[in-house]
């Protein structure tokens, strides 16, 4: 049952290789890592609080959604 | 459409601001480039009724938006990528204008060009190594068990299994984390990923990125493909190449 998946061997960037990255994958680094430039409009947010709101926006939709799916069963 | 402000995506080295033709940041924006002394902050007009602080921290609660948002950021980070030395800017950096995006660029200017240096010519990858959840199940032939002593020995060997597995597991992480990091140039690990936020079954022990040169990215999934297969017991995720977001870091 091991498997290396290494989809994206070509060392270019593309868009498609993008639109693959799933979104907890983009948010690790939008929010956790990258240049920190502090702009005008200032998020008094530090990015724990970011992972906080991520966190609980994500664990709410998925009820939501898992709610939705067991309303839905037979 | 109230005063529009400035969202930055990234600031670039060597851009060709050409090859971003036919990117669009949010709402369909055109993409511009501030230029300032040879680096290129990447940028697009957002209505401050949507990107405003207060709209934003109401904004930041709705997850749709936020996939939006960070999905529409990380595009025009990757096509900025394949075009250039680029640092990503963490989502939702925005400035009044271009004057003030030169001012914060020029504040920054040392660190930035510390982080460009350090990512020139080198891309991300994601190494993921997974556990399945449940002890390996027992054989197929298994029957119920004949008595009280054969019940306990069973229990016994079931933990066993699981034992065995967190070892196996733990053992996984660390060669996998050993190989990565011996044919990259940095490495970050990152909070393993919540299985309510993955969906998957399986429990996430190493979430890591590495800092990898362009021409050893064949060595380095090679490296992981034979560190995967001592650890059969596991599963072995390598995705990329990535812009460096996880190096992108000041200071």
């Amino acid at each position: 049952m091991n498997e290396v998946d290494g989809r994206a061997t070509a060392v270019g960037l593309t868009t498609s290789g993008a639109a693959q990255v799933s979104l907890v994958d983009i948010l690790d680094r939008l929010l956790g890592t990258g240049v920190v430039l502090a702009g005008d409009v200032t998020i008094s947010l530090a990015g724990v609080d970011l992972v906080d709101i991520r966190l609980n926006a994500l664990i709410t939709s998925v009820r939501a959604d898992m709610a939705r799916r067991e309303g839905r069963m037979p | 459409m109230s005063a529009p402000a400035r969202y930055v995506f990234a600031v670039a080295r060597d851009l060709q601001v050409a090859e971003l033709a036919g990117t669009h940041g949010f709402h369909g924006a055109t993409i511009d480039v501030v230029e300032h002394e040879g680096l290129s902050a990447v940028v697009c007009d957002v209505d401050l009724e949507e990107f405003g602080e207060e709209p934003l921290t109401r904004n930041l609660e709705d997850l749709a938006w936020v996939e939006r948002v960070a999905r529409t950021h990380n595009e025009v980070v990757w096509m900025v990528a394949a075009v250039s030395t680029c640092a990503p800017l963490r989502l939702v950096t925005v400035c009044a204008d271009d004057d003030s995006v030169r001012a914060k660029v020029d504040s920054l200017r040392s660190d930035l060009e510390d982080v460009l240096d350090r990512i020139e010519g080198r891309q991300e990858w994601s190494v993921k190594v997974l556990v399945p959840q449940r002890p390996v199940a027992e054989s197929p032939r298994a029957t119920p068990a004949a008595s009280g002593a054969d019940y306990l020995r069973r229990k016994r060997e079931a933990s066993d299994r699981r034992r065995d597995l967190t070892e196996e597991a733990v053992d996984a992480a660390r060669e996998v984390h050993e190989v990565a990091h011996d044919h990259a140039v940095a490495s970050r690990r990152l909070m393993p990923q919540d299985p309510r936020l993955t969906g998957r079954t399986e429990t996430m022990v190493l979430n890591a990125a590495y800092l990898v040169e362009a021409q050893e990215h064949e060595a380095f999934t090679a490296a992981l493909h034979a560190a995967g297969e001592q650890h059969p017991l596991v599963t072995v995720e390598v995705e990329g190449p990535w812009p460096a977001y996880s190096f992108a870091v000041l200071g």
